[in-house]
């Protein structure tokens, strides 16, 4: 018996809500909470902060040590408190996994112990004189710094997030979900207290129960719940992301060895727009896929690159195309990622590569309901962006996709910036390996 | 529990989580597991090779001629597995099928594995095909040496990457464990088709093989369909493999090695080898329990010790330690970012040996262990990983359970005295440019 994504119950409303998915396939429980927090510029770093005291030491546990020994406790359930970034919103996320009691000696109730358990480090830290403990501040305040000094450290998220920025030109959802570095340094205990302080007042808030759980025990345990009971700010839907037209190419320099070469295009479609299911399957024809466009042309004929993939952002409603390269490759590699964009948009589509990506989609698709995050991610993303198919009704409406269909939105995709990281050693095109 | 279901087929269960396990040995010399999970959607199925990296020098079977290969070549293989004759690769044929087809290579074995929501049995055939038949030619192998490069070099950006293979180089003296998997970019540049069939028909034959299936599926319809492949092949027995892998010295070869890069701040790392011993099957498997109960009691995060550190600024949550072992080797790795490798290393050096672990921190520690097996169930890519590990090494995935309640705090306190050795240690440090 199959759960589809109609078996997630509960409701979001006023900017706060629950959900939960029912499901014997589980032998843990999930249960994941977050506050969605506007990306603001010269705020991001405060809100960052946030997960990361929280998580140290609460009332009950008053050290990160004896936190952690509860976990063990709980037979090594797992609890992580850190930050994302969805669209222009800064993800504040609590996520609790611990086993189902059935499968434990004793049979510890998992369900009560994981809603305490993420109840009590969101809102009952460990505080001195009315705020966050100061010396449990200046530690995290440090280590965000440095947290945010070492993006540099890996080159393929570095040129990702370089590309975002460019594309972003100064709109909210190129800030980086950590912030500044000049913004990490200026943090006061008090402005990150007020920063917790309004997203327990504000913000929008979302709970989900993933497992071998009672819906209606979910249901009780939520409606007795404080934080349930004052209406937050809604949820502002996401606007697809709007170009700025200016076919920028931005190249960096630093010592690396391989070159990565970053595409963003604007699509003008996110999730809820009737041409979305069209969307998904010309970027997966171009390059979701091993038997993709990119990964043929690019990898398997070309011998350019070990990776070549197209993704999208569908909260955005943002391409993204990257490879990883030789710096002499530069070109050659552009000119077959412009080459194939081109041709999908004459037309030049296979059968077999609409049934291959049709089929490949319906198996993620599919897929999704064997992870409680992705089960999770995928309804996040729906409260985003204000509904969209997904699960059996997403697959449906992807096996009607024509190839007209397929053709129509790929004249509409127009490509935004070019980004390239590359070395910083002058006439070097192949670099000694150690 | 054991029970015997039909003459070949042995049932391994596990009734306090509702789990078992199916196993049998074909007459090829094929090894196949079944571990059925209902309710879920993915069916995720392996086919491995006891073949991995470390294996780099042999005998060829059946002759007395030994054979020393290009560093990489087992990573090499993996790629051009997917290649088939008359072009086209097997992408596309699990891509027509929908499932989703990867390969990976580690010291010890190749894995060859797709994960489906449909069409299992048309995509088991397409594996139990494709790893069973090589082709390669000039052309085809010198068009993949452009695509390992890159894959190498992306590899060399990344600094906890070379800080781990540096570590590596600096512990062992020969033991080929010391060599990245992937081979370096003048290493696989001489790889020659006439290689890769060596390779091929020496690690490649049934009998050092394993399928492994799991998700929602009938055992017995996928032994059937893996024995009826078997049997339309028709492999000749084959003789043992001789690997050849030379003596290792008892010390390291390096006791402290530096890397420029750029990084925000150094990264560090240190390292500690097992004497060369020769644990198999659930030895081996008990003594990977025994190296993470003692590291997660030393440095673990609810250990006073880590919160000491943490509390310094030396280390940040990423920090980590862990003790993995195969059948020639075995190695602790600990460390992670920090501001101050210098002070790290030497606060390290005076703890580890000392720190108290006690009854109720090892209690603590088995519980979680525990734990967290029973949360392998929840992600078959991971069941499946973890089930390949111990294969080849003898041992199998249920016999983790008893295997950590066995464990008492003086095997905790055997472990430690042998392992902890300065002349056995080792530190890498990746230090910004």
């Amino acid at each position: 018996m199959a759960q589809s994504a109609a078996g997630v119950g509960g409701h979001f409303e006023h900017g706060r809500g629950w959900y939960c998915y029912p499901t014997k396939r589980f032998k843990t429980l999930s249960v994941y909470a977050y506050w969605l927090n506007p990306l603001m510029p010269g705020k991001a770093s405060q809100g960052a902060l946030v997960p990361q005291i929280l998580r140290r030491a609460s009332q009950s546990w008053d050290s990160t040590m004896l936190v952690e020994r509860r976990l063990e406790e709980l037979y090594g359930a797992s609890f992580r408190a850190e930050v994302g970034k969805i669209g222009d919103q800064q993800l504040l996320s609590f996520q609790f996994d611990g086993v189902n009691g059935r499968f434990l000696p004793g049979r510890p109730d998992m369900l009560a112990e994981g809603l305490n358990f993420v109840q009590e480090m969101m809102y009952r830290p460990r505080m001195v004189d009315g705020r966050f403990d100061a010396e449990i501040f200046a530690q995290e305040k440090v280590l965000l710094r440095r947290q945010i000094q070492a993006l540099i450290n890996d080159k393929g998220q570095y040129a990702l997030n370089r590309l975002v920025e460019v594309l972003a030109d100064g709109q909210r959802f190129g800030i980086n979900r950590l912030g500044t570095l000049e913004e990490a340094e200026q943090l006061t205990l008090e402005g990150v207290w007020q920063t917790y302080a309004e997203l327990q007042k504000r913000r929008p808030l979302v709970w989900f129960v993933v497992g071998d759980v009672d819906p209606e025990a979910v249901q009780r345990a939520f409606a007795a719940a404080s934080e349930m009971a004052e209406p937050q700010e809604s949820l502002a839907t996401m606007t697809t992301f709007r170009p700025r037209d200016q076919a920028r190419t931005v190249i960096d320099h630093q010592p690396v060895q391989q070159g990565k070469v970053n595409l963003g295009y604007a699509t003008g479609i996110t999730a809820k727009d009737p041409d979305y299911p069209a969307l998904v399957m010309y970027v997966g024809i171009l390059g979701g896929f091993p038997h993709s466009k990119l990964f043929m042309n690019v990898r398997e004929k070309a011998s350019l690159a070990y990776y070549a993939y197209a993704r999208l952002d569908a909260v955005l409603g943002l391409m993204m195309v990257g490879a990883g390269i030789e710096f002499g490759d530069f070109d050659a590699a552009l000119d077959i990622i412009h080459q194939q964009v081109e041709l999908m948009r004459q037309g030049a589509i296979s059968d077999d590569e609409m049934q291959f990506t049709l089929s490949g989609l319906t198996n993620e698709i599919r897929a999704e309901n064997d992870s409680p995050g992705r089960i999770v991610g995928r309804q996040l993303e729906r409260l985003l962006v204000g509904g969209g198919p997904s699960g059996p009704e997403l697959i449906e409406a992807l096996s009607k996709v024509t190839k007209e269909d397929v053709v129509r939105v790929a004249q509409q995709i127009r490509l935004d910036a070019t980004y390239f990281l590359t070395t910083d050693q002058a006439g070097e095109s192949v670099g000694a390996a150690q | 529990m054991m029970q015997r279901r039909e003459p070949e087929t042995v049932i391994q269960e596990h009734a306090d989580i509702d789990e078992r396990i199916y196993h049998v040995r074909l007459d090829s010399g094929l090894s196949v597991a079944v571990l059925p999970r209902p309710g879920f959607t993915k069916t995720y199925a392996t086919y491995a090779t006891h073949y991995g990296s470390i294996d780099n020098a042999f005998k060829v079977p059946g002759t007395n001629q030994s054979v020393t290969v290009p560093d990489g070549i087992a990573h090499f293989l993996e790629h051009k597995m997917f290649e088939k004759e008359g072009g086209g690769d097997v992408f596309d044929d699990f891509g027509r099928y929908g499932a989703s087809s990867n390969a990976y290579t580690d010291y010890v074995s190749t894995t060859f594995l797709f994960s489906t929501t449909s069409y299992l049995h048309e995509n088991l055939d397409i594996l139990l095909d494709f790893v069973q038949r090589p082709y390669f030619t000039e052309e085809n192998v010198a068009k993949e040496k452009g695509i390992i490069e890159q894959e190498i070099r992306m590899y060399l950006d990344m600094p906890g990457d070379r800080l781990h293979s540096n570590l590596m180089k600096a512990l062992y003296h020969r033991n080929p464990v010391r060599l990245d998997v992937t081979g370096s970019v003048e290493s696989i540049r001489t790889i020659r088709p006439e290689d890769l069939y060596v390779c091929y028909r020496t690690f490649y034959h049934p009998s050092n093989m394993h399928v492994f299936v799991t998700g929602d599926v009938d055992a017995d319809r996928v032994i059937d369909q893996v024995a009826e492949a078997q049997a339309r092949r028709a492999a000749q027995p084959q003789q043992p493999i001789e690997r050849l892998y030379p003596p290792e010295p008892l010390d390291v070869r390096e006791s402290r090695v530096e890397h420029r890069m750029q990084v925000a701040a150094p990264l560090f790392m240190m390292g500690f080898k097992d004497e060369p011993n020769h644990f198999t099957g659930q030895e081996l498997l008990r003594r990977e329990i025994v190296g993470a109960l003692m590291w997660n009691g030393l440095v673990g995060r609810s250990s006073a010790f880590f919160a000491q550190l943490y509390e310094q600024g030396l280390i940040n949550n990423r920090f980590q330690a862990h003790y993995t072992a195969g059948l020639t080797y075995g190695f602790s790795v600990l460390g992670g970012e920090t501001p101050e490798p210098e002070r790290l290393e030497a606060v390290l050096r005076d703890a580890l040996g000392t720190l108290p672990i006690s009854r109720q921190d090892l209690e603590r520690q088995k519980r979680r262990e525990l734990g967290e097996y029973v949360g392998l169930f929840q992600s078959i890519e991971e069941l499946a990983y973890v089930h390949n590990h111990l294969v080849f090494r003898g041992s199998s995935l249920f016999d983790i359970p008893d295997l950590i309640r066995s464990i008492r705090i003086e095997d905790l306190e055997e472990f430690r005295a042998r392992h902890m050795s300065p002349s056995q240690t080792a530190v890498s440090v990746i230090v910004p440019a």
